[in-house]
C-alpha cells in the first residue's frame, strides 16, 4: 500500500511512522548473532537497553530486552561478549526510533566460539593458506622493523626494547592499533597493510600481550588472515602468552611465543655478532701462526743436524779415517819390523847357539886330524898331529898319549866344524 | 751412488723455489749427507746445496712472519 503523497498533500508524521511501523512489524521474529558492545542497565527500569554489534561489519543496532530475560543468563551477559539473539524488530513510533524487541538471549559459549574459530581454520587451511612452503625466512637485519600493537602497551616496550638492546642501530617503525574489542581487527588489518607497502620495512611484527580467548579473537579474524596471507613482507606473531594460538600464529611465517621472544627473532645481537666474528678471525690467526711456528720448528730440527749444524764433523769424520787408516799403516810396519828384528835376533841366537865359538869360549876346543876330520880316541894312534881349534884361534899339537872312554859316544860325523 | 741431479736442486735462473719444495729437497740432500759413502768432492756439493735449500725456507718463513706481523700489529694497535 503504498502511500501518495506530494507538496501539497503531504502525510503527516504520525501516519509516516505508523505506516514504517506496520512495515517493520511485518518482518517478525529473527535470530541475530552479534557482539554486544555496549550494555546499560538502568536502575529500577524494568527493559534494558543493549547495543549489538555486528561480528565482522562496523554496523549496530539497538536492543531492548525485559530485565527479567537478562538476570536469568548465567554467566552473567558482559561486554564484549558474542551473543545470539531471538528479536523481533519493532519500530517505535513516539520516537522513530527502530529497535530489536529481544525475547531471548544465549550467550555464544566459549565451546561454541571455539567451535566456530575451528571451522575457520580448516576452511583457511584447506585453502593452503598455513602451508609451511609460504613461510618466507626472515631477513638477517631488516632496515626497518615494522611493528603493529596498541600504544603504550606492555608488548610494544617489549618488542622495542629488546631489539634496540640487541641491536642499537635498528628502526622500528609503528603502526599503532587497537587490540581488543571489535575494532581491533580491522585496525590491525590496517597496521600491516600500512607497513607492508612500506618499501624499507623488512619484516613486521604483530604484538600483544596475553588475553583470554574473546580478547584474542580478533587474531583469529578471517580478514587479518587474509590479510597477512596475501602481505609481502614476513610476518612475526606475537600474541599472548606462550600457550595461546590464535589463527595468526599459523599464517604468519614466523610465530614467536612472546613479544620478546618476537624482539629476538627480528634482529641480530650486535655484541653475539661483533664477538662471533673476532672469534673466528682468532681462531684463523691461531692457525696461520701455528702453522708457520712448526714449520720454523721442523727447519731448525734439520738445521740442528750434525751434517749441517757442523759440516766439519764430516771432514772431521774423513780426517779421523785417514788418521786411522795411516795409524793401522804405522802399527802394521812397526809390527813388521818388530817381528823382523826378533826373527834376526832368533836367528843369530840360533846361529851363536850352533856355532861352537860359545862352546869354545867355555873351555871346549875342536880336535881334527889333518884331514880337517874329527878325532876319536878310539883308534887314535900317539905322535899324530892333531888341530885343536879354541875360541881365539887354533893350535897344532902332537898326541902324546890317547886314553878312550869305552862308554863315550864317538863324535858326531855329520856335524861340521 | 746415483748422480744428485744439480740442475733441480739449485733455483738460479728460475724463479725461487718454493717453499714445500724447497723443503723437500732439503731433507733428501741431508738424508743422503747423512747416509755416508759419497765422495769428499761429493758431499761438499751436498752440503753447499743443503744450505742454500735451507736459505730458502727461512727467506719463505721470515716472508710469512712479516706478512702475519704486519697484519697482527695492525689490529692490535
Amino acid at each position: 500500500m503504498a502511500l501518495e503523497t506530494s507538496p501539497e498533500a503531504p502525510a503527516p508524521v504520525r501516519q509516516v511512522a505508523m505506516l514504517v511501523g506496520q512495515w517493520i512489524n511485518k518482518l517478525g521474529a529473527v535470530w541475530v548473532e552479534g557482539q554486544v558492545s555496549q550494555l546499560n542497565r538502568r536502575a529500577g527500569s524494568a527493559t534494558v537497553f543493549l547495543t549489538l554489534r555486528d561480528t565482522l561489519a562496523d554496523v549496530s543496532v539497538t536492543v531492548t530486552t525485559p530485565r527479567a530475560t537478562l538476570d536469568a543468563m548465567s554467566p552473567p551477559l558482559v561486554e564484549g561478549a558474542s551473543v545470539l539473539v531471538h528479536a523481533k524488530p519493532s519500530f517505535w513510533t513516539a520516537r522513530g526510533s527502530f529497535s530489536l524487541a529481544a525475547r531471548e538471549i544465549r550467550a555464544v559459549g566459549l565451546g561454541e566460539l571455539l567451535a566456530r574459530l575451528e571451522r575457520l581454520r580448516q576452511l583457511l587451511a584447506a585453502e593452503g593458506l598455513f602451508a609451511t612452503e609460504r613461510k618466507r625466512p626472515l631477513p638477517f637485519l631488516p632496515r626497518r622493523v615494522g611493528l603493529v600493537t596498541a600504544r603504550g602497551s606492555a608488548a610494544e616496550r617489549d618488542v622495542v626494547e629488546n631489539a634496540r638492546r640487541r641491536f642499537p642501530g635498528v628502526v622500528v617503525e609503528t603502526a599503532y592499533a587497537s587490540v581488543q574489542g571489535h575494532r581491533a581487527a580491522a585496525e590491525v588489518i590496517a597496521g600491516v597493510e600500512r607497513l607492508d607497502a612500506h618499501p624499507e620495512v623488512d619484516v613486521i611484527v604483530v604484538a600483544r600481550g596475553g588475553g583470554n580467548v574473546e580478547d584474542l579473537l580478533p587474531f583469529s579474524d578471517e580478514g587479518l588472515v587474509r590479510a597477512v596471507a596475501a602481505a609481502r613482507t614476513p610476518v612475526v606473531s606475537a600474541i599472548g602468552h606462550e600457550q595461546d594460538t590464535p589463527l595468526l600464529d599459523l599464517v604468519a611465517d614466523v610465530r614467536a611465543s612472546t613479544p620478546t621472544d618476537a624482539a629476538r627473532r627480528v634482529v641480530p645481537d650486535l655484541e653475539e655478532e661483533v664477538a662471533g666474528i673476532r672469534a673466528t678471525r682468532d681462531v684463523a690467526r691461531a692457525v696461520v701462526v701455528r702453522r708457520v711456528e712448526r714449520e720454523q720448528a721442523g727447519l731448525d730440527a734439520i738445521r740442528a743436524r750434525p751434517s749441517m749444524a757442523d759440516p766439519r764433523t764430516m771432514l772431521a769424520a774423513r780426517g779421523d779415517e785417514v788418521t786411522a787408516l795411516r795409524d793401522r799403516a804405522r802399527r802394521t810396519l812397526g809390527h813388521r819390523l818388530d817381528r823382523a828384528a826378533d826373527d834376526v835376533d832368533h836367528r843369530r841366537a840360533r846361529a851363536r847357539a850352533l856355532s861352537p865359538l860359545a862352546t869354545l869360549r867355555r873351555g871346549y876346543a875342536v880336535v881334527t886330524d889333518a884331514d880337517g876330520h874329527l878325532v876319536s880316541a878310539t883308534g887314535a894312534a900317539v905322535g899324530v898331529d892333531v888341530r885343536i881349534r879354541v875360541a881365539d884361534g887354533r893350535l897344532v899339537a902332537t898326541t902324546t898319549a890317547v886314553e878312550a872312554d869305552p862308554a863315550g859316544a864317538g863324535p858326531d860325523e855329520e856335524e861340521d866344524a | 751412488m746415483s748422480d744428485t741431479t744439480t740442475g733441480a736442486a739449485q733455483s738460479t735462473g728460475e724463479e725461487p723455489l718454493g717453499y714445500e719444495a724447497a723443503r723437500e729437497q732439503l731433507i733428501e740432500v741431508v738424508g743422503r749427507l747423512e747416509s755416508g759413502g759419497t765422495s769428499l768432492e761429493e758431499s761438499l756439493r751436498l752440503w753447499e746445496q743443503a744450505e742454500e735449500l735451507a736459505r730458502t725456507c727461512q727467506t719463505w718463513l721470515d716472508g710469512a712472519r712479516e706478512r702475519l706481523d704486519a697484519v697482527l700489529g695492525e689490529q692490535d694497535s
